[in-house]
């Protein structure tokens, strides 16, 4: 899958309903956890830090102005468990994320939980996802 | 005459005294010898299966948050509370003290968190290790509790096997912590029961029995079943700056008021 980091755009692809408990230790009253978009971007930054992994991604939305969006995952331990390492995402990788949208409409999503991980697909290679 | 007499009787008593501390030397050994060989083993990393945020038995979902039996002082503070999970679940003013302030979450609201813990059983002490926030307890097999314990986070627990169930007796709280995830308080005259037993190789089941008359009006006992993790137990602890940095970034993003 070829995957154009210039040509970047937020896609609803639907509703998921959480199958497994959903956990992090702020809860997740601020996200949509029953709407799941799929982000099309490019890393900027990857922080692979307690409470919880972040990451930012630049994102063009559907006028073409890219957009910094903010993607929290589960903490580190628990990501390890899951498969991935502080080196699963660098900057500039160009990739392609699902996420769970914050309520508020801003540019921010949770992909990570204690039970749960969205797909990403990183320069066409996917990551360990559940 | 009276110089041997003098000397006698002291060899006699320090014979005497010296064989009375060996005795009691080797009762102490054989006791420990004895709870050593009826201890069940309770090693391994223990990680929880499914996870539920409340310790009401009728609602692990945490849907009907007030109806457990609490108190008025109970109320208050349940009412006051701005927790993660459950039917008051928010992301806005949290005053959640884990949140706030990186405080240890207290020993119920542990076992609420999809991280590990493992027990480390010596004959006269049983540690308790906990992967989230690196805290621990110990537990002493060999005494009571203390008349009056001073006021802890993690309180002062004593324990005893009954066959292959192990019991933990914890009282001597602070009243600084959540018993879950759904912002339920305690009170200072907690008296918790754990009874940990290891039903399979692989499967151990907790049940807690709450004993708090400042804040409930019934007793109510609840359980959890964790399961043997082959992963290692890694540093997961509360950093403030980190938790500070965490929720200026990504959650105060979430929660204002979208910028037009």
């Amino acid at each position: 899958m070829k995957v154009n980091r210039f040509i970047a755009f937020p896609v609803a692809v639907g509703l998921l309903v959480a199958s497994s408990p959903i956990f992090a230790h702020h809860g997740t009253a601020g996200y949509d956890m029953e709407k799941t978009i799929t982000l099309n971007g490019t890393i900027t930054s990857f922080n692979w830090s307690n409470p919880h992994c972040v990451l930012h991604m630049d994102v063009k939305d559907s006028k073409g102005v890219v957009k910094d969006w903010i993607i929290e995952l589960a903490p580190p331990t628990l990501m390890s468990r899951m498969g991935w390492t502080k080196a699963s995402l660098r900057p500039g990788d160009a990739v392609i994320a699902e996420t769970h949208p914050a309520k508020n409409g801003a540019t921010t999503g949770i992909s990570g939980t204690s039970a749960a991980l969205l797909k990403f697909v990183a320069n066409d290679h996917a990551l360990p996802f559940r | 005459m009276r110089n041997i007499k003098t000397r006698l009787t002291s060899i006699l008593l320090t014979v005497s005294v010296f064989s009375s501390v060996l005795h009691a030397q080797n009762a102490g050994k054989k006791q420990t010898a004895q709870i050593a060989a009826r201890m069940p083993d309770f090693s391994g990393f223990w990680a929880i299966v499914g996870g539920s945020p409340s310790w009401d038995p009728s609602d692990p979902r945490g849907t009907k948050p007030d109806e457990l039996p609490m108190t008025p002082w109970a109320v208050a503070r349940f009412k006051a509370a701005r927790p993660p999970f459950g039917a008051k679940a928010t992301f806005e003013a949290v005053n959640d003290p884990v949140q706030k302030y990186c405080d240890p979450p207290g020993i119920t609201r542990l076992y609420t968190y999809p991280w590990q813990f493992t027990l480390i059983q010596t004959p006269g002490v049983v540690y308790m290790l906990y992967e989230y926030t690196g805290v621990w307890r110990s537990i002493a097999l060999d005494r009571g509790h203390p008349k009056d314990p001073d006021s802890t986070w993690m309180g002062d627990s004593i324990g005893r096997y009954e066959g292959d169930t192990f019991v933990i007796d914890t009282i001597g709280f602070n009243d600084k912590t959540w018993i879950d995830q759904l912002g339920h308080p305690h009170s200072d005259a907690l008296h918790l029961i754990e009874r940990f037993r290891r039903v399979e190789h692989d499967t151990l089941e907790l049940s807690v029995t709450f004993d708090d008359p400042k804040a409930y009006t019934e007793r109510f006992t609840s359980r959890r079943v964790f399961k043997l993790s082959s992963s290692p137990m890694e540093e997961t602890l509360c950093s403030l700056s980190e938790m500070q940095a965490f929720q200026d970034e990504v959650m105060k993003t979430t929660t204002e008021p979208l910028r037009k």
